[in-house]
Parts: C-alpha cells; sequence; structure tokens
C-alpha cells in the first residue's frame, strides 16, 4: 500500500488547474451544443425511421396497385402494410421512451444499459423492417413466378429464383456491413465499457 | 432554466469545477481533447441540474454525471500512448533521477492512469478522491463487494505500472 500512499499525497497536494474558468465561461459553455454519442444515437435512429420508410414514396403507387391487383395480391399487401404501420409506431413510442430514460444522473450501469437499449430498439426495427421487405419480395416473386409458370420452364423458373435470392443476400449483406460500420465507430468505447463493468457481475 | 437557479449552477460548479478538470485530465491526454470533455461534462451537468434535488451533496452529484459523462457519453475515445503530450514525456525522463517531487509525481501518476482501461480509470480516480466504498458503488450501479474486489484489481494494476 505504501507506493500508492506516496502518489495519493501527490494527488491530495494538486494545484489548482490550469484551465479553471470562471462562471461567465461556465455559462457560455453550458449553452453550447453537446455532442454526446446519445445525441447521435437519436439522430441516426430517426434517420434510420424515415428513411426505411420513404423507400415507398418512389415506388409509383397506382402502378404498383395495379400489379399487386393483378397477382392477386391486393389484400397481403393492403393487411401486411396496416400492420407494419402498427408496428412502426410501436417502435417509435419505445425508441422514444427508452431514449428519454437515458440520463447523466443515472447510474453509470443504468446508463449504459439504457444508450444500448435505445440503440437495440432501432436495430429490432431495422430487424423487422428488412424482414418485411424480404418477405413482400418473396411473396410477389412466388405470386409472378406463378402467373408466368405457362411460359416459363423448370431451368428459367430455378435461375429466376436463384437471381432473386442472390439479390435478396447481395443487399441484405451492404446494410449488415454499412450498419456495423456506423454503429461499430460509435458504440466502441461504449460496447468495451460496458463489457468492462458487467465483467464484475460475473465475479458473484 | 430560471435565474436564481442558473445562478445557484454557476457558483457551485465554479467552486467545484476542479472535480471535472481532474476527470478530464485522467480520461484525456490533450488540451483540445481535455475542454472538449470539459464542455460535455459542463453540459450534462446544466442540463439535469433543474432534477438535482439536493438530497446528496452538488459535488457528489457532479462526480457521478462528470464520470458517467467521461465513461459513457463523450464519444471519442483516446488512444493515449501515441498521443501523450511532450511535457509527459519529459517527466518520464526527469522521473528515473530518484529526486521525485511531489509534482513530478503526481506527472508520473496521471500517466500511469492513463494505461487503465475507463471504468478503472473511475475506481481509482474515486479512490484517491477518499469516496467510500458505498458511494462509490452507487456512482457506478455495482454492488459494494464487487466495487471492492474490482476496487484492488485496479490498485494492483496501477501499482505495476508505477513500480520503478
Amino acid at each position: 500500500m505504501d507506493l500508492l500512499d506516496n502518489y495519493k499525497k501527490a494527488w491530495d497536494n494538486q494545484p489548482e488547474d490550469a484551465n479553471k474558468v470562471s462562471s461567465l465561461e461556465i455559462y457560455k459553455i453550458a449553452q453550447s451544443k453537446s455532442s454526446s454519442i446519445v445525441k447521435w444515437i437519436f439522430i441516426i435512429g430517426i434517420a434510420e425511421f424515415i428513411s426505411l420508410n420513404s423507400l415507398y414514396f418512389l415506388i409509383d403507387m397506382d402502378e404498383a396497385l395495379k400489379t399487386y391487383e393483378k397477382l392477386g395480391l391486393i389484400n397481403f399487401m393492403f393487411y401486411s402494410g396496416i400492420l407494419a404501420y402498427v408496428i412502426l409506431f410501436y417502435f417509435l413510442a419505445k425508441f422514444y421512451q427508452n431514449y428519454k430514460r437515458i440520463s447523466a444522473t443515472s447510474t453509470t450501469k443504468i446508463l449504459m444499459n439504457n444508450i444500448i437499449k435505445t440503440r437495440k430498439t432501432v436495430r429490432n426495427y431495422v430487424i423487422f423492417n428488412v424482414g418485411y421487405i424480404v418477405l413482400v419480395i418473396i411473396v410477389v416473386s412466388m405470386a409472378l413466378i406463378r402467373m408466368e409458370s405457362g411460359t416459363l420452364n423448370t431451368k428459367q423458373l430455378l435461375i429466376t429464383g436463384f437471381l432473386i435470392s442472390i439479390a435478396i443476400v447481395f443487399i441484405l449483406g451492404l446494410y449488415w456491413l454499412f450498419y456495423q460500420l456506423l454503429y461499430g465507430i460509435l458504440l466502441r468505447k461504449l460496447k468495451r465499457n460496458h463489457k468492462e463493468l458487467a465483467k464484475l457481475d460475473s465475479l458473484n | 432554466m430560471q435565474k436564481d437557479l442558473e445562478t445557484k449552477f454557476l457558483s457551485d460548479f465554479e467552486q467545484n469545477q476542479n472535480i471535472a478538470h481532474k476527470i478530464c485530465r485522467i480520461y484525456t491526454t490533450n488540451k483540445s481533447a481535455h475542454s472538449d470533455l470539459f464542455q460535455e461534462i459542463t453540459i450534462q451537468l446544466w442540463k439535469n441540474y433543474p432534477k438535482f434535488r439536493g438530497d446528496s451533496k452538488f459535488s457528489t452529484w457532479m462526480y457521478r454525471v462528470a464520470l458517467n459523462t467521461a465513461i459513457s457519453l463523450y464519444r471519442k475515445s483516446t488512444k493515449t500512448i501515441k498521443t501523450q503530450d511532450i511535457g509527459e514525456i519529459a517527466y518520464k525522463i526527469k522521473a528515473t533521477d530518484y529526486d521525485n517531487t511531489e509534482e513530478v509525481q503526481l506527472k508520473a501518476l496521471y500517466k500511469a492512469i492513463h494505461k487503465l482501461n475507463d471504468i478503472d480509470k473511475a475506481l481509482i480516480f474515486l479512490y484517491l478522491e477518499d469516496k467510500p466504498y458505498k458511494e462509490i458503488s452507487e456512482t457506478l450501479g455495482i454492488s459494494s463487494v464487487n466495487a471492492r474486489v474490482k476496487m484492488n484489481r485496479a490498485k494492483d494494476k496501477l501499482k505495476n505500472i508505477l513500480k520503478p
């Protein structure tokens, strides 16, 4: 203990910091914009909700409806669309609720848990949404194949199915990479510290 | 924030700002990162002050908010070894001749703390500030037993680094 005791004395006697600021400066600093990871998680999360849902605006809805009708999918698209919106609002509410819970006054452990929970809400929504898109692609492709099955032979059917699967895997892979990169950079430090603190629990 | 609340915050913070500076010095290694983290701590304290009920001392509350900011909210993580100040390297040379003044010891102590991980930094900091285990465990959100175990390990790590 002796070694640290010596250093501790030096710690206790350390002079005031050279960067000391006046209360006027404190006031100015307090007005500046936060750049905490929570802010970034909120901004990116909202951007994800918006971007995933604005994909639909890129599609010519009249044209799409006609196609769905031809394929006999109008009911499927209508009800699954409503369900998707209900689920979107559930996730949005959950996201906001978790975000609100993040507070610098919590204990370190709770704070980290809340940050991670907020991020996971968005992640789960993305998984749901991608799953929904994949489902729609599969259903539409199957309906198309069924309709065209008279004119296509087995080989052509297999090739079509294969190409569609490749496209799905490619899109998912690209998205996954982007996601890993974005949150990987943002949360690397937090994850490391969270793991370090979690290690304590496994001690008991 | 109301005017008198603002005034109270500013005077409380001004008096206790050394806590924040010490934390900045532990978690960052250059001047611009120091003021960056100090800014974020200030913002978090300011934002949360209306919720501060005063059932604990301002300083106790400040330790928690400032450490949380450094550990979880502040985004940049500094890889310390490569970005240390030239001043610190100079001290490293000085520290080898055994005439250890407190100033030299303090520099060596900060340098050693920089090598610890973020959680160990917090534990060592709270130890150096004479915080009781109860407060340490409440700040970090871990049990007192865990805090004790982890503290002993952190101290051992620090001693190993400081060993001449």
